[in-house]
């Protein structure tokens, strides 16, 4: 046998760097340790500081020889926020290293993530504008391309009004992109703004918000390494956010903590609980109340906390007398002993976290189903602490930031709503007369017996949901409650296939004058449908084409680097915004407080500009102390943040700030607040991160008692609760400028500030408020005085504003349990953002159809680990495309053995509406109980049985196609944000 | 000296398969050929465990052993690696390997093999060091930049290992103490007759 | 292939691949996936019962081949093929020269004890020559390129060197993959044209008893084939058989189901060929040195008279008749 020599002196490939001390390749056992960053002896140590894949430490203080340039990016698929570092020369992204260094990966990688070098490199990019002529695609140039586009816009405005143009923008965004698109909106006069927040956590955020202030993730992936108790509801996290699971093994390892699933499918998550519970489908707010209800009659509940710091349980534990463990086992299929356990251990192994996502939230009970969870949390004592909290893994690598700049219906940037104060704030920064906004929306005439609307009213309401576009195209015009229907859609960076009801996607499509896909691959809007023409493609770079900030499921902002220039003729988000913007007539206005650099195209706004502007005006989500300077220290002093508490080390530049500033980050940046690791967490200062629960609901509750006389409960927190050091210790209202002067407190601003709480407040400076406060000053004090800028209040457990105010069981749309939906129906009929919402007409002609009948399979959805939303970007990666060749529908093996289905073999999957089928092949597997099926939602490309593959541009089709799971799913929709259910409906399947 | 192995901890295990777009990527590795896999055990049943598995670089190779133009070698590290140039695409090492890791790119007719691949712990071949033949051939050398195998470095959650096997074993055997289970150093009694008492 | 499918629905019913069935307990009060996972040692427990014992799971990737994660059987076929196989295939080959070495020493060659005739029969036509050296071509190289499977690392590796050796290798390689196909289809025209002489009779059992006539004293009598002759056909036959079976196999591995049955069929094709091989060295040594007259059949076609009294007198007879009755007179008397 030959034994192969390394020498010394070898040619160094990739990395030219020759590392100090390695005489040879072949590694002795001291050599190893060294490089392992151990000392000798110090194997021991290894197993507790958990290294995975050992390696060399020196190598980081290399600098990286001649020609090799190291880029840091975010990887652009899950929330989690994995650095990626690219290594590239002459600029070509030739390697990818694992980055050990950032606190939430530590080198890590998902499938996803370990190959998104091929994104810069796929030859099946859209390589230049394209338009479609009478069914052919033809190559344009961008100037073409973009006047054509916005010709058609204004020739579309002028007959239909503003309202007409969608536009949907993207969680793959950067904070920098999102914030811009949605500002375009603005300029262009329309609401009907939104991305995949509507169909990932826009429940979410709804009922996180309505009870405790802010529609996030309470805590963090690395902060579940506190935790004791870890419950899983409707959330894959081993294929949705894999390397959160690192985090969460390592927990449930060295906290011997329980880990509970719940889920209808043996996910590769529940593989690993220490407890997994099967339950049905779309019946999540009976699984808690089951669990509420042992807590309550246990009094395992933590009274203390709900005394002090939470308002309205007792209406809860009314609701919650109602699901007795019958009850709950009759709904869920969950028996009692095993939800008992459940409860118990959550409300007594503390800290306890509950970790949720689609499943939780694609329901048209979704807002009442988080409402549920967080009631759960506040009743055990959950939330604001290490270990606990609600730990909402949201999807895309910036859909957090999304919908904190208001890519959102329903909101300008960072939450601020649609009223006149919001449109004022902004126009404030944006340095635009207030009244020129009002100019730019439509009048919307009075119609279907509704009143008209002035064009400052319909400024002030929220728009069309993502989720139903179709529905506003092909409505009759008097139910649509805008000018004109939907006539154009401008999609950057959004999947046709990821929302419910494709068949009448299809007919939508067909109905639009207009539609432009700006996309690094063309999506499945390209490929579905029969149009012929009046559609464009444009190029866009992936965000490694791109710099600018993100931020993550945590609230952790990170900044990334252009690791590339765009590649073919692909253009950044900033220059085709800016570029459509000048079309328009508007790119001055909107531009004037960006520096504008030399893009690849010509001038575009850089990001770091943009994200100035944002810290000039996103003072109610804290998003004015994430500096891009700050940013990239974080990025550049990765290694300094302690893995658990995220706190950057003593004596570091980073000394004390939490990675990545997680929003509210407080005040202008000179302030050096840390950012807030754990959101409502009174155990720290609020100037260190502390925080309480928000106020944002009033300070009082009129309730009126059995015996009709009112009572007046207070909203704000009570019996000592504070953030550490308050000098205010007791509940507080949020910080104005009359709140100051009452405190005393206005003293301590500076003349400057003064002077800007002046120039807005004009003759009513008292309402001047921490969120419109452009100079910072309000914050400042407050903070000062160790206080939170927006109050010390209680949580909700009833959230009265909402549609179900204490949430109640209601069944699926299409409930496989007909004998249920008598005692537990939809909601009646209703008109919700802008169209009909008919809960109860189509729950109640499937039971008469008999649809659970023919119909008898429970159909869910989710995802898959190599692939991410609509698909085309991962299904056009040749590394993750090889992995998953195939859409299939998981089905149990009895109900494949009683339809003589053979794993592997083609089945079809046929819905209740629309005649609807989809061909795909059957994986017979116990992950799903008897009568459940699931598909994931990740292809396009083909559509009941059809391959489309020849409707894609020559060269661009993704390398696999397969059917939409949204081909067979249904109608439904979630009462207050209008998200779909795609969680659960039902189907048949039969053998092809 | 030290004697590389791999080690998958399936209890960590959760089937992500960046393993294997870790390897296609730093290896160029094409279609059709993987040097890594995720193998899951008990699929949909409760305590299904997945196992990453590529060639484990055994100690006395079967493959090695087997191969009519004794095309295989082992490094100093222990690490089993191959020539191309000798190979001459038989099959053997397939019949022979007890973890399915030798691929063969489909060339020509029959089921005709062409010349075999497999994992090399991101240590190239006997080309010389880091030089663009050997990565034409064999993929990246980490091993002489100093690295180890991608694969394990990327891995999601820290369940494949590579390196020194003492120390592997170590890290694998604090492991199961502290949390109180292991479902076993999978392959390791096949590979290297060896097991990692508890 | 229906012979092949056969032996293959024997072969896997005999390897029993071992389906993954560790028993997982279930209990309505808790399922606690990580206490029941499955442990490797239920593997390792399982392969003492079946040493063919596979670990089979789940892949994603359509090679379903990859979804084996382990297979310690290979140990077996590697100690087959590093140790059994050269033993059988030494003791083959070695053994069989070496016998005849012996006993030409001994009995010397097998004269024609009448002497010349000087007349000749037609023994074999052209086609059949055709035929047989087709398939004797084929099967010489394919022996040796077999056989440098199995040997030439030991042989000829040392005194070409690696490079050379496998450049031979690799022509080796492609030479047994293509002359396959030429040697089955020798093998198939040799079963057609011959199975007619080749039917076993009581004669045979005469010509066993008379040791054939090399080893005693007197020629017994026999047909157009003698039983020695007779043996060598079958050999050929199902020996061309088993070894195009089991290399339709090798070649098409896909087709074999499994790497189990691969390397059944790889044993298989090493045992047949090796037998074969030692056969054909006796064939050859009886048809050309062993034996005065006796090329000639093979080679021009034409054979002596009296060689065919000699050793195939009944066939003589037959064909007089056939002569005699018909009236194209093939016989050419030698006056």
């Amino acid at each position: 046998m030959l034994i192969k020599r390394k020498t010394a002196d070898v040619q160094r490939g990739r990395l030219q760097a020759a590392i100090a001390g390695l005489s040879s390749g072949v590694m002795d056992r001291r050599a190893f340790l060294r490089r392992s960053g151990l000392v000798a002896g110090g194997v021991a140590a290894v197993g507790a500081l958990q290294i995975g894949s050992v390696r060399k430490a020196e190598a980081a203080g290399l600098g990286p020889a001649t020609g090799t340039k190291v880029v840091k990016n975010i990887c652009t698929h899950c929330s989690v926020g994995c650095t990626v570092k690219a290594e590239v020369v002459n600029g070509v992204w030739v390697g990818q290293e694992p980055a050990w260094e950032s606190p939430i990966n530590r080198g890590s990688h998902c499938a996803k993530g370990a190959a998104v070098r091929e994104l810069v490199h796929g030859d099946r990019r859209i390589k230049y504008p394209m338009k479609l002529v009478d069914g052919q695609w033809q190559r344009i140039s961008w100037d073409v391309a973009i006047n054509e586009i916005g010709d058609k816009m204004m020739q579309i405005r002028a007959k239909s009004g503003a309202d007409s143009v969608y536009m949907l923008g993207s969680a793959k965004f950067s904070n920098e992109g999102a914030y811009l698109f949605r500002k375009f909106a603005a300029f262009w006069g329309t609401n009907n703004v939104d991305h995949q927040a509507r169909i990932c956590h826009s429940t979410t955020v709804a009922g996180v918000a309505n009870t405790w202030g802010y529609g996030a993730m309470t805590n963090s992936y690395n902060d579940i390494r506190n935790s004791k108790t870890i419950l899983f509801m409707g959330s894959n996290a081993a294929e949705a956010h894999p390397v959160s699971m690192q985090h969460i093994l390592v927990g449930k390892e060295q906290n011997r903590a329980n880990v509970i699933v719940f889920d209808p499918r043996l996910t590769r998550t529940a593989a690993h609980a220490t407890d997994y519970i099967r339950i049905r489908s779309g019946t999540d707010i009976p699984v808690i109340w089951g669990m509420m209800w042992h807590i309550f009659k246990n009094g395992w509940e933590d009274k203390a906390f709900l005394a002090a710091r939470v308002h309205g349980m007792d209406d809860v534990r009314k609701e919650v007398e109602k699901y007795d463990p019958k009850t709950v086992e009759d709904i869920t299929g969950v028996p009692e002993a095993q939800l008992k356990r459940a409860a118990e251990t959550f409300a007594k192994v503390k800290p306890a976290t509950f970790i949720w996502c689609m499943g939780v939230t694609q329901h048209s009970v979704g807002t009442a189903n988080v409402r549920a969870i967080c009631n759960l949390l506040l009743a055990t004592g959950n939330v604001g602490g290490m270990g606990n909290g609600a730990n909402i893994f949201r999807g895309h690598c910036n859909v957090q930031g999304a919908t904190d700049f208001g890519l959102d219906i329903a909101n300008l940037p960072c939450y601020y709503g649609l009223v006149e104060g919001a449109w004022r704030h902004w126009a404030r920064v944006w340095d635009v007369p207030y009244d020129y906004f009002v100019t730019r929306f439509d009048e919307v005439p009075a119609k279907g017996g509704r009143p008209a609307r002035t064009r400052k009213a319909n400024m002030e309401t929220s728009g069309h949901t993502s989720t139903r576009w179709f529905d506003a195209a092909n409505l009759p015009t008097e139910q649509v409650d805008q000018m004109d229907n939907l006539k154009a859609m401008f999609v950057m960076g959004h999947g046709g296939n990821t929302i419910p009801r494709m068949p009448d996607a299809v007919k939508g499509l067909e109905k639009l004058e207009l539609l432009v896909v700006a996309d690094p691959h063309p999506t499945n809007f390209v490929s579905l449908g029969g149009r012929k023409n009046g559609t464009y493609i444009l190029p866009i770079g992936t965000q490694f084409e791109c710099a600018g900030s993100r931020t993550c499921s945590n609230r952790s902002v990170q900044w990334g680097e252009k690791v590339v220039e765009p590649i073919f003729e692909a253009a950044s988000d900033y220059f085709v915004i800016y570029k459509l913007a000048q079309k328009l007539g508007f790119a001055e206005q909107m531009h004037k407080n960006f520096e504008m650099v030399q893009g690849k195209f010509g001038p575009e706004p850089s990001a770091e500009s943009i994200l100035r502007e944002i810290n000039r005006g996103g003072w109610s989500t804290g998003y004015t102390g994430q500096s891009p300077e700050r940013l990239k220290l974080h990025m550049e002093h990765q290694d300094k943040f302690d893995l658990v508490t995220l706190r950057g080390a003593q004596g570091s530049p980073v000394e004390n700030d939490f990675y990545g500033l997680p929003w509210p980050c407080w005040g202008t940046p000179d302030l050096k607040h840390p950012g807030t690791h754990i959101l409502y967490n009174t155990s720290l200062e609020a100037k260190n991160g502390g925080g309480t629960f928000r106020p944002r609901f009033g300070l009082t509750y009129e309730r009126t008692l059995a015996d009709g006389r009112k009572v007046s409960e207070t909203l704000l927190a009570e019996n000592g609760s504070y953030s550490l050091n308050s000098d205010i210790k007791d509940g507080y209202p949020e910080f104005t400028m009359g709140v100051l002067k009452k405190l005393g407190w206005d003293a301590d601003l500076t003349p400057k500030e003064l002077e800007t709480i002046t120039w807005i407040g004009g003759n009513n400076i008292d309402a001047v408020n921490w969120a419109n406060d452009l100079s910072g000053g309000i914050q400042r004090v407050a903070l000062k005085h160790g206080c939170v800028p927006y109050g010390n209040g209680k949580a909700r457990a009833n959230a009265w504003n909402l549609p179900d105010p204490v949430p109640t069981h209601r069944e699926p749309i299409y409930s496989p349990r007909v004998d249920l939906v008598a005692k537990w129906p939809a909601r009646p009929d209703e008109r919700t953002l802008r169209i009909p919402n008919l809960h109860t007409s189509v729950q109640k002609a499937a039971v008469e159809k008999g649809i659970a009948k023919s119909f008898p399979i429970v159909l869910t959805s989710g995802r898959l680990v190599e692939y991410e939303g609509g698909g085309e970007e991962t299904r056009s990666n040749k590394w993750l495309a090889e992995l998953q060749q195939d859409m299939f529908v998981e089905i149990n093996p009895a109900d494949a053995a009683a339809r003589g289905i053979k794993d592997g073999a083609f089945v079809w999957v046929s819905g209740p509406e629309n005649n609807s089928k989809a061909r795909v092949k059957a994986l017979v597997t116990e992950r799903v109980g008897k009568g459940v099926a699931f598909m994931p939602f990740h292809f396009g490309g083909f559509y009941q049985g059809q391959d489309q593959r020849g409707n894609y541009p020559k060269g661009t089709d993704p390398i696999v196609l397969g059917e939409s799971v949204n081909v067979v799913t249904t109608y439904g929709y979630d009462p207050v944000t209008a998200m779909h259910e795609g969680k659960v409906t039902l189907c048949q399947i039969a053998a092809a | 000296m030290a004697r590389m192995k791999f080690l998958c901890d399936a209890d960590r295990c959760i089937e992500c398969n960046a393993c294997v777009t870790a390897c296609k990527n730093e290896n160029e590795v094409p279609w059709g050929i993987n040097r890594r896999r995720v193998v899951t055990i008990n699929d949909g049943k409760p305590g299904e465990r997945s196992v990453s598995m590529a060639c484990m670089h055994c100690t006395d190779a079967p493959c090695a052993a087997v191969c009519p133009v004794d095309c295989f070698y082992t490094t100093a590290d222990a690490v089993v690696l191959h020539s191309k140039d000798l190979c001459i695409g038989c099959g053997y090492c397939f019949y022979a390997c007890p973890f399915g890791a030798p691929q063969y790119p489909k060339v020509g007719n029959f089921g005709s093999r062409g010349k075999m691949d497999k994992c090399t712990f991101c240590a190239g071949g006997p080309e010389a060091d880091l030089s663009p033949v050997e990565f034409q051939k064999y993929g990246s050398n980490r091993l002489a930049e100093g690295k180890l195998p991608l694969c394990a470095e990327m891995c999601s959650t820290k369940s494949l290992l590579a390196g020194d096997g003492e120390i592997i074993a170590q890290i694998y055997k604090e492991r199961v103490v502290k949390r109180g289970y292991g479902s076993g150093a999978w392959g390791w009694q096949t590979a290297y007759k060896d097991n990692i008492a508890i | 292939m229906r012979f092949g499918a056969h032996i293959r629905l024997l072969v896997t019913g005999l390897l029993l691949t071992f389906a993954v069935a560790f028993a997982v307990p279930v209990s309505a009060q808790q399922v606690n996936p990580t206490a029941d996972a499955v442990r490797e040692r239920q593997f390792l427990d399982a392969l003492k019962g079946n040493p063919q014992a596979e670990l089979q799971g789940r892949i994603s990737i359509p090679d379903q081949k990859a979804a084996t994660l382990e297979r310690p059987a290979g140990r077996d076929w590697r100690a087959f093929h590093q140790g059994t196989m050269l033993r059988i295939a030494a003791i083959a080959v070695l053994g069989t020269l070496l016998a005849l070495t012996a006993f030409y020493l001994i009995r010397g060659r097998v004269m024609n004890e009448a002497g010349p005739a000087g007349t000749t029969i037609t023994r074999f036509n052209a086609f059949e020559r055709f035929v047989h050296w087709l398939t004797a071509g084929c099967f010489i190289i394919l022996t040796l390129s077999g056989l440098n499977v199995t040997f030439g690392k030991l042989v000829l590796l040392p005194l070409v060197g690696p490079q050379a050796f496998t450049n031979l290798s690799i022509v080796a390689k492609w030479a047994h993959n293509f002359l396959a196909w030429p040697f089955m289809l020798g093998v198939a025209l040799m079963f057609v044209i011959w199975i007619k002489d080749n039917i076993p009779t009581l004669a045979d059992l005469r010509w066993f008893a008379a040791g054939g006539g090399i080893i005693g004293k007197g020629h017994p009598e026999a047909r157009r084939f003698n039983a020695g002759q007779k043996i060598v056909f079958w050999s050929v036959v199902l020996g061309g058989a088993a070894l195009s079976v089991s290399g339709f196999y090798l070649l098409f591995p896909f087709y074999a189901g499994g790497v189990l049955n691969l390397q059944f069929w790889n044993v298989v094709h090493g045992i047949v060929s090796v037998l074969m091989i030692a056969l054909m060295l006796g064939h050859i040594y009886i048809g050309s040195i062993g034996m005065e007259g006796a090329f000639d059949a093979m080679g021009s076609g034409e054979v002596d008279l009296n060689w065919a009294k000699a050793h195939h007198s009944l066939w003589v007879e037959e064909e007089m008749q056939k002569a005699r009755a018909g009236s194209d007179n093939r016989l050419q008397p030698a006056e």
